[in-house]
Formats: C-alpha cells, structure tokens, sequence
C-alpha cells in the first residue's frame, strides 16, 4: 500500500450560512521514499490540505490511509500519537518554542514518545550533526540565523523516523542562499529513503522534487 | 510524556518568567501569609483562653451573696449608711484592732474591738442584736452563723423585718454548711479580696495591691503553684498570723525577684507580714483573683487587721463531676436560700465562662478563616486569569507542542503544574511574609502563635488554591485544535 492514499477528500468552510468549498474530491497517493511537491498559488488549499495530510485538520468526507492507518476513522487522541510518530513537520516560519533552546526544541517530538531527556539527546546527536548545528544546542531560537532556525526545524522532523516529512513552504521564510541550503538538505534526506511532501508557490522550489502536483481550485492536476 | 520531563519544562518556563511567576502569585501571596496568621491568632487566642483558664477548676462553683434580695420592710438607706462591718466601711470590729478606730471610707462603724473603742460587737460575734428586723431571716454573718469570722458585728442592715437586705455576708460556716448538706461537692473555700496600701522592699512609697483574704485550701482550688516557700497553711488563718503569700508581679515589683522575696516583710496597712512564700507566674486570669497581682493573707488575719467585716466573700466549691455542676448548683442555692430565707445568690460555674470564652474564640476564629477564604478565591481568581493571559500568550506553543504530538493530558498536566509551582512559590513567600509581619502584629497586643503546622497548611491551602483555579484555563490549552492554535499569532 502507499504511504499516503486519499480518495474522494472534501473540505470546506462555513462562511456564514454559505459553505465555501477548498478541496474537492481529492484524490492523491504517495509512495515510500517519494518526494512530491505540491504546487498552487495562495488561496488554492494548499495548506488546508496539508493540514489534512498532517492529521492537523479533518476532512468533510473522504478516505485518508496514513502508512496503513486509516486516518478517517482514527479519533483525535489516536491522531496526537500519529503525529507523533509517523509524521514530522517543517514550517515555513519554523514554528520552534523560543524559550527552549536548539536541543530542547530538537528532542521535543522524543521527549513526547516518553523517551528520557538523556536518551532522546544521545538519540538525536547524529541528526544534529548531520544538519550543522553541533556548535549551536545551547543557543537559543532567536540566536539563530532563518536558515540555521530551518535547519533545527527539519532536525526536529527527522529525529523521531517519521514516515514522511510534511514541509510547509520551507524556504518561504529564507534568502535564496539558505533556501538553496535547505533544499539541496531535503534531496540529501530523501536519498537517504525519507518520504517527503513539501507544499510551495514556488515553481523553482518544486522542480527540486522528483514529483510535482498542481492544486488549483482545490483540485489536484499531476 | 514523562512527568519528570513535563517538570523539566515546567521548570524552564518558569525560570524564564521569574516576575511573572511573582506578579501572578501575588493572590497566593496574600492568601498564604493570611491563613498563617489566622492560624497563628487563633491559636494565640485558644492558649491565651487557656492560660486565662488555667488556674480555674472545671468543676469550680462560685457563690456570691446576690444582692437581689428583697429587703424587709426596713430602710435600706440606713442599712446602706449604716452597714456596720459591711460593704467598704472600715470595721471597728476585731479584737485586735488598732488603739483607734479607723474612720476610712467615710463612715465609722461599730464593731467590736479590744482598742481604746468600746466593742459594740465582741470578737465571738452576735454580741449585738441585729436590728434587722423581726423575721430573723436576714441573718447577718456579724450574727451568731458568722461566729468564725471573728468581730462579730451585728448587721443592721433592713429594718422592719424580712430578709436581710444587702449586708448578708457569706462565712466559713456557709462554706462548711454546704460542703455537709450538698452531695457531690469535693472541696469548698471562701475568699474575699481590697485594696489597701502596702510598703516595704523596694517601694519608695505606699502602693496599692490587691489584698486577697484566703484558706489555706485556696492554693490547691485555684491551681496555684508555688514559685518558692508554701502557701498560707490552716494555722496561720487559726492564729490571724501576719503572713503572706506574694503574686509573682508583686514579690518583682516589691522585692525584684521571687528569691529576695521569701522570708521578706512587707507592711499591709502599716502592719508587718512575713513573705511565706511567692507564687509562680500564673499569667492573665478569666475572672477572680488574678495572682500574679495579688497578695495572699490567711482569711481570719485579713478580717481581723484589714478588712474588719466590711467584706463580700465568694463561696467556691468543687463539684465532684464536672458534667453535674448544674445539679449542684442548683442543690448550693437551695441549701442557701433555705438557710437565708428571702435572699438571692449569685452563681457561676468555671465551666460555663470556659465554655462562653471557647464559644467567643471560635466565632472569632471561623471569622479570621472566613476572611482568609475570601482572600484565597481573590487569589485563585487572580492566577485563573493570569494563566489565561498565559494560555493566550502560548497559543502557538500550545500549537507546535500539539503538531509535534503532545496529548491533551500532557497539555493539561504543564500548564496545571505551571499553576500548582507558581502557587507554591507563592505560599512559600506568603509563608515567610507572615513571619516579617507577625512581630508588627503583636505590637498590637495580639497573641501570635506561630506554628508548623500552620505554615503546612497555609502551604497546602496555597498550593490547592492556584491548582484548582489554575485548571480551567489548562484544560482549555488543551483542548485548543491544533492547526487554530499553530496559526495564531
């Protein structure tokens, strides 16, 4: 089975009595170790369908499998462990607690798992090398430059083995330089097997994905 | 998420919010060092209760002549101007009174007296008819039942019969009459007390002192204990000898400790008494003679050199089971009105004034706790709605904790923590701001107890408070959707 498989996703909002639809009829599927990137313009759903797919948000109707699971049918406490473990998030503005410093915010999704402070930092030691920030554990999110605070956003991502990683216009918030940086990083993940999903407006920033879905009007077009 | 880590983080985000913490708890603060001193007032109140109570017998009755008593047909402007070895007149009764009468208090009065005065009494008592009146029922204790107080003054006190009027004096036949015909009575004395001058030691001049004439059974009935010496014996109230037994404030006043006291003299009315013994401290009493200021003389010295027989003695008796003091009482007055037919008597049990001091204690008490109450939910209230404000300023962290997986329990459990911790730190500072205050406190004569246990409590009260009005706002953190509270601001 596919990592991600969706049939027939509805979504919409109630904008007073009027329902306004966002995704309709989606059907969209990922294989293991894929990296697709999902293209479309500002107001087309991209980020209330990566709200679906990030088991943030709930569909209207629909079927959603998640590595197996049927997402539709889970119910929201069981969502919080699939969170947790099969899924890992890179915001485009970061999204890292500024009173925790790189390590503590790194650690977070372990610490969740119930894994002790000791453990999850030995455990995340390797990512934290892999992605440059040894020398910066102990500083502080706003210590950080955009692209090294992106950088402990995809370390956080990584270090729980998620089954994909769902990244929200990661370089939206970066110079072109770290942009480069952080993209040449995803491709580098994913030869090493990773599943990724990145939502952006950015065509140049697609075309870094081996894959490239168009939504449009809240359908998607490969 | 494991507890230990959930504290960790508690921790972290406390320790960066420091004057937050201290603002927030400002309620717990004021709740905190509030309960401690409602505490510690209401204990320093039930101590000072018991140690006003202390020298007081549960079972202790006591009885005074009432007053209330219908006078005869007689005048009783004459028996009040004329109250011969009652009321504060000077007695020229005794027989061993001065060469001179003393005309103190205003009026003369005629008792007997082996001076340079005639005795109109006569030292067996009833050595004069009473001119009381007719019926006999007002007997005077200058009468024959009055034969052990010495000056036997008669009393003239309600003219044209009936009862006695005001001049009725209790005497130690009453006492040895009740002590015979009510049953359940352990022990009974009699006691009166004046103020007279008193000189010697180290007083530069003559000073006024509680005199109190008593038994030598009133030490044991009052609970009093000596400081040195031995208190008044039977003898020395048999022989009229001038001795004396000093209040612990007076033998410090008088001689400048208890030690210079003892075997001391000190002059009551310009008469020499031997210190025979001093009192230990016995603090602040809730009604009668108050020791520590007092000075003790044997009851038959007292009469014969102080007071003559202008004296209104209390009768205490000792029921012998502190749950039938009402039965007792009632058999005292009856045994009483039906020796004193027509007169009235006044009687108070210890237990009763105990039990009105604790009843009067404890509605101050619940008082002081209702008021630490309201105090507390003004400061829960103050944590609810600062952890609110938190809940909101958190929003997004609240977000990324629940897109990176954090349960609603554990969400729940941070910020209760966050509330609990920031209360604790609260009624710890409230705990030690109750200490600072306590000696301000007490300049106000108010007795603070301090206690242990107290700041326990406060501390509990404290930490349960800030809890409980801490959960609403954490239990609404985590119930927050996740992609609401990620995208807020």
């Amino acid at each position: 089975m596919a990592m991600i498989e969706m049939r027939g996703i509805n979504k919409g909002y109630m904008l007073g009595e009027e329902r306004l639809p966002i995704l309709k009829n989606v059907d969209f599927s990922v294989e293991k170790g894929e990296y697709v990137a999902i293209l479309g313009p500002s107001g087309s759903g991209k980020t209330t369908f990566m709200n679906i797919i990030g088991c943030m948000d709930v569909m209207d109707s629909g079927e959603y499998y998640l590595d197996g699971v049927a997402i539709h049918e889970t119910k929201e406490r069981d969502l919080t462990e699939i969170r947790n473990k099969k899924i890992g998030f890179i915001f485009q503005n970061y999204q890292l607690i500024p009173t925790y410093n790189v390590m503590q915010n790194i650690i977070m999704p372990l610490l969740m798992r119930g894994m002790s402070h000791q453990d999850a930092e030995t455990r995340c030691l390797e990512t934290v090398r892999l992605l440059g920030l040894d020398q910066r554990v102990e500083h502080k999110p706003n210590e950080l430059s955009g692209g090294q605070k992106q950088r402990v956003s995809i370390a956080r991502a990584l270090v729980g083995q998620p089954a994909i990683l769902l990244a929200d216009e990661p370089t939206g918030a970066l110079d072109q330089t770290s942009g480069k940086e952080v993209l040449k990083l995803f491709s580098e993940i994913n030869e090493m097997g990773n599943t990724i999903v990145m939502i952006t407006h950015d065509l140049s920033v697609a075309k870094t994905a081996k894959r490239i879905v168009r939504i449009v009007d809240g359908q998607l077009m490969e | 998420m494991r507890l230990s880590e959930i504290i960790r983080l508690v921790w972290l985000n406390l320790s960066q919010n420091k004057f937050k913490v201290v603002l927030t708890s400002v309620g717990i603060i004021v709740g905190s060092a509030t309960i401690m001193l409602v505490l510690a007032i209401g204990t320093g109140s039930r101590e000072e209760v018991a140690e006003q109570f202390k020298n007081l017998n549960a079972g202790a009755i006591d009885v005074t002549y009432g007053g209330e008593a219908q006078s005869g047909g007689g005048s009783d402007w004459f028996s009040s101007m004329f109250s011969f070895g009652g009321g504060e007149m000077p007695s020229f009764g005794g027989d061993g009174g001065s060469g001179m009468p003393s005309f103190g208090g205003g009026m003369p009065s005629f008792g007997g007296g082996s001076g340079g005065m005639p005795s109109f009494g006569g030292s067996s008592g009833g050595g004069m008819p009473s001119f009381g009146g007719g019926s006999g029922s007002g007997r005077s204790s200058g009468g024959s039942r009055s034969s052990s107080g010495g000056s036997g003054m008669p009393s003239f006190g309600g003219f044209g019969g009936g009862s006695n009027g005001d001049d009725l004096i209790l005497t130690q036949a009453d006492c040895d009459l009740l002590m015979e015909e009510v049953d359940g009575i352990t022990d009974a004395t009699i006691s009166y007390t004046t103020t007279t001058s008193v000189e010697g030691g180290d007083l530069s001049s003559a000073t006024y002192y509680t005199i109190a004439g008593v038994l030598d059974n009133y030490a044991q009935i009052s609970n009093l204990s000596m400081a040195i010496g031995s208190f008044l014996t039977q003898e020395n109230d048999e022989s009229k000898e001038k001795v004396c037994v000093l209040g612990a404030n007076v033998a410090t006043e008088i001689f400048g400790s208890a030690y210079a006291a003892y075997d001391g003299i000190v002059y009551i009315d310009d008469r020499p008494y031997v210190v025979s013994g001093v009192l230990e401290e016995m603090g602040t009493v809730a009604s009668g003679i108050s020791p520590d200021t007092a000075i003790f003389i044997p009851y038959q010295t007292g009469i014969k050199y102080v007071t003559g027989e202008s004296i209104r003695p209390t009768i205490t008796v000792i029921a012998a089971d502190v749950n039938n003091v009402s039965a007792v009482m009632e058999d005292v007055n009856a045994v009483l009105e039906e020796t004193y037919e027509g007169s009235a008597f006044g009687l108070s049990d210890a237990g009763s004034k105990m039990e009105a001091a604790t009843t009067s204690n404890q509605t101050l008490t619940l008082l002081l706790y209702s008021m630490a109450a309201i105090v507390f939910i003004v400061g829960g209230i103050g944590i609810m709605n600062v952890l609110f404000v938190s809940v909101k300023e958190r929003t997004n962290e609240i977000g990324i904790l629940k897109a990176l997986g954090c349960s609603r329990k554990d969400i729940l459990m941070e910020f209760l923590l966050e509330a609990s911790c920031i209360s604790f730190v609260g009624a710890c500072i409230g705990v030690l701001l109750s200490l600072g205050i306590t000696p301000a406190v007490e300049l106000f004569h108010v007795r603070v107890s301090l206690s242990a246990q107290g700041a326990m409590l406060s501390l509990v009260f404290g930490v349960i408070t800030g809890t409980v009005f801490g959960f609403y706002p954490a239990y609404k953190a985590s119930r927050l959707v996740p992609v609401v509270a990620l995208n807020q601001e």
